[in-house]
């Protein structure tokens, strides 16, 4: 599903984001990746958007090869994850609807199909009441559940989340959580990047630690064991 | 693409013209205020070159007969200049006889006594020719050689003036295409860095798209048609005040020059270029919107 074959990421100002890096992910699992700030988690996932480039190595991700991949094909790559972010970065002129809506029209689904699914994405992360409303008039945790919905509504293989949590407040981050496992049983592989120990080592699950770039421990039904 | 996406992205490019009022309209001004200038530099060359070909089709062939041409000769004559006007090479030609040729050398001379001894029948007959096509003089006097009755040391026609306001027309059309390009290019730069704003300010939402996973066409597109709805706008209303003002501007020249006694200047009318005026704006207009916008797009595509 997605493969790190002696993955090495140095940025053009030296600075190191992933070194030597050999691990693989396979379908239906859930992984946290963990580590202090710095330590390469974001480089980790922007690897698998293809949003960088390994300088070394190869990366392969549901079955495209990252290395040398024409320009022309990371759009297709990229509709093959559902990606969530801190930031939430959801389009702010349009609705919670339109917003879930967009993610369809861009792989040019059908409107009947748009109609029938975008409701369900919305239903299945608890929102089906807000779907008229804007970010603006969103809470963060109601806003973090859109974009899961965005996500999640062209039934991506993986789904992946930057520190999906490090914008809300305790109760929704759990309550987020359980959502991504949710889907995460639903056959759906689940990679979160995040720094928050009670919830890792709440959930039980695979753990991959890292730390200047280097991969240190990758421990099924782990726990955060780094102190800060 | 299919076609409800295009659909749909069109509509997406329409509302965001709304949406982004300000910077539609800073556009829109822009386009508009050289489409004006373009509108009325190009009427005036317009007006140069039309006055300059009337010019040159009051240009006339001069030629006179041999004095000893036969009868049968002048007829020849007579009938080729009628054959040439019926099939449209002459507009117009005016003939001077023998007896009239006589009165108006006795006229134009002051002294009398050197038309002593002369009579009307020294004198030959002449035809003043005006020429639908100036540019067809050349093939017109070769046929008139031809004919026995003309005398081919006494054909005429003012070339060199003729030259001289082809040369003039000729710079004024590389004006008006040096003028074209000139604006046209200012004016992409201007409407670029217009769009380009627009386009940082909403560089989140390409950015946002693309991680969604919209290919480039995708975003581009409601951004062209913002272009294209733009530089429509913009051109009409350019449309609309270089009509004015180019009203104006004839009213004032025709006041002008009628105060200092010139009455033979030809001004266009507007509705003689209108369609032309508009398609030329439409066209200028919308080119400069989709490119702007292509321009200004390119660079927030790369992530």
């Amino acid at each position: 599903m997605i493969k790190f074959v002696d993955t090495t990421k140095i940025y053009s100002n030296g600075a190191v984001g992933v070194k030597n890096i050999t691990l693989s992910i396979e379908k239906g699992e859930f992984v946290f990746v963990i580590g202090a700030s710095g330590s390469g988690k974001s480089t980790f996932l922007k690897l698998i958007m293809h949003e960088e480039t390994p300088t070394e190595g190869e990366v392969y991700v549901n079955g495209y090869s990252v290395h040398n991949m024409p320009r022309s094909e990371i759009p297709y790559l990229r509709r093959s994850l559902g990606v969530v972010f801190q930031d939430f970065r959801l389009l702010p002129n349009k609705t919670a609807y339109e917003n879930v809506a967009f993610a369809m029209q861009i792989v040019e689904a059908l409107p009947r199909e748009i109609r029938r699914q975008v409701p369900l994405a919305l239903g299945l992360v608890g929102l089906s009441k807000k779907a008229k409303a804007y970010p603006g008039q969103l809470s963060g945790g109601e806003q973090q559940r859109v974009v899961l919905a965005r996500a999640l509504v062209n039934n991506p293989a993986v789904l992946i989340a930057d520190e999906p949590t490090g914008n809300l407040d305790p109760k929704t981050s759990l309550e987020i959580m359980d959502l991504l496992d949710e889907i995460n049983q639903r056959g759906t592989t689940v990679i979160v990047a995040t720094h928050e120990k009670s919830i890792v080592d709440a959930m039980k699950k695979r753990v991959i630690m890292l730390d200047r770039g280097e991969l240190v421990s990758d421990v099924k039904r782990g726990q955060y064991t780094n102190e800060d | 693409m299919k076609i409800r996406t295009l659909r749909l992205l069109t509509r997406e490019g329409a509302a965001n013209v709304y949406k982004n009022k300000l910077m539609s309209a800073a556009s829109m001004v822009t386009i508009t205020t050289t489409l004006f200038i373009l509108g009325l530099v190009l009427l005036i060359i317009v007006n140069v070159i039309t006055n300059l070909e009337a010019k040159k089709r009051d240009l006339q062939v001069k030629f006179y007969l041999r004095v000893e041409a036969t009868r049968l000769e002048q007829e020849e004559v007579a009938i080729f200049i009628e054959n040439c006007r019926a099939t449209g090479v002459v507009t117009a030609y005016e003939y001077e006889s023998r007896e009239q040729a006589y009165e108006n050398a006795k006229k134009n001379l002051q002294n009398e006594s050197l038309m002593e001894g002369l009579t009307p029948d020294n004198f030959s007959e002449g035809y003043f020719v005006t020429l639908a096509n100036p540019n067809d003089s050349d093939q017109f006097i070769a046929k008139l050689k031809l004919l026995s009755g003309v005398n081919p040391k006494w054909i005429t026609y003012p070339k060199q003036e003729l030259e001289r306001i082809t040369g003039i027309v000729r710079v004024f059309n590389y004006a008006a295409i040096f003028v074209l390009v000139v604006l046209m290019v200012i004016s992409i730069l201007l409407i670029s860095n217009t769009i380009r704003l627009t386009v940082f300010a909403r560089r989140k939402e390409i950015e946002i798209m693309k991680y969604v996973g919209a290919n480039d066409w995708f975003i581009r597109f409601p951004f062209i048609i913002e272009g294209m709805i733009i530089g429509l706008l913009g051109a009409l209303l350019a449309y609309l005040l270089t009509s004015q003002a180019y009203g104006w501007i004839v009213d004032g020249l025709n006041n002008l020059f009628s105060s200092i006694m010139i009455t033979n200047l030809e001004l266009m009318k507007f509705d003689q270029f209108a369609i032309r005026i508009l398609v030329v704006n439409i066209i200028f207009g919308m080119t400069i919107g989709v490119i702007g916008s292509f321009m200004s797009v390119k660079k927030h595509l790369d992530v």
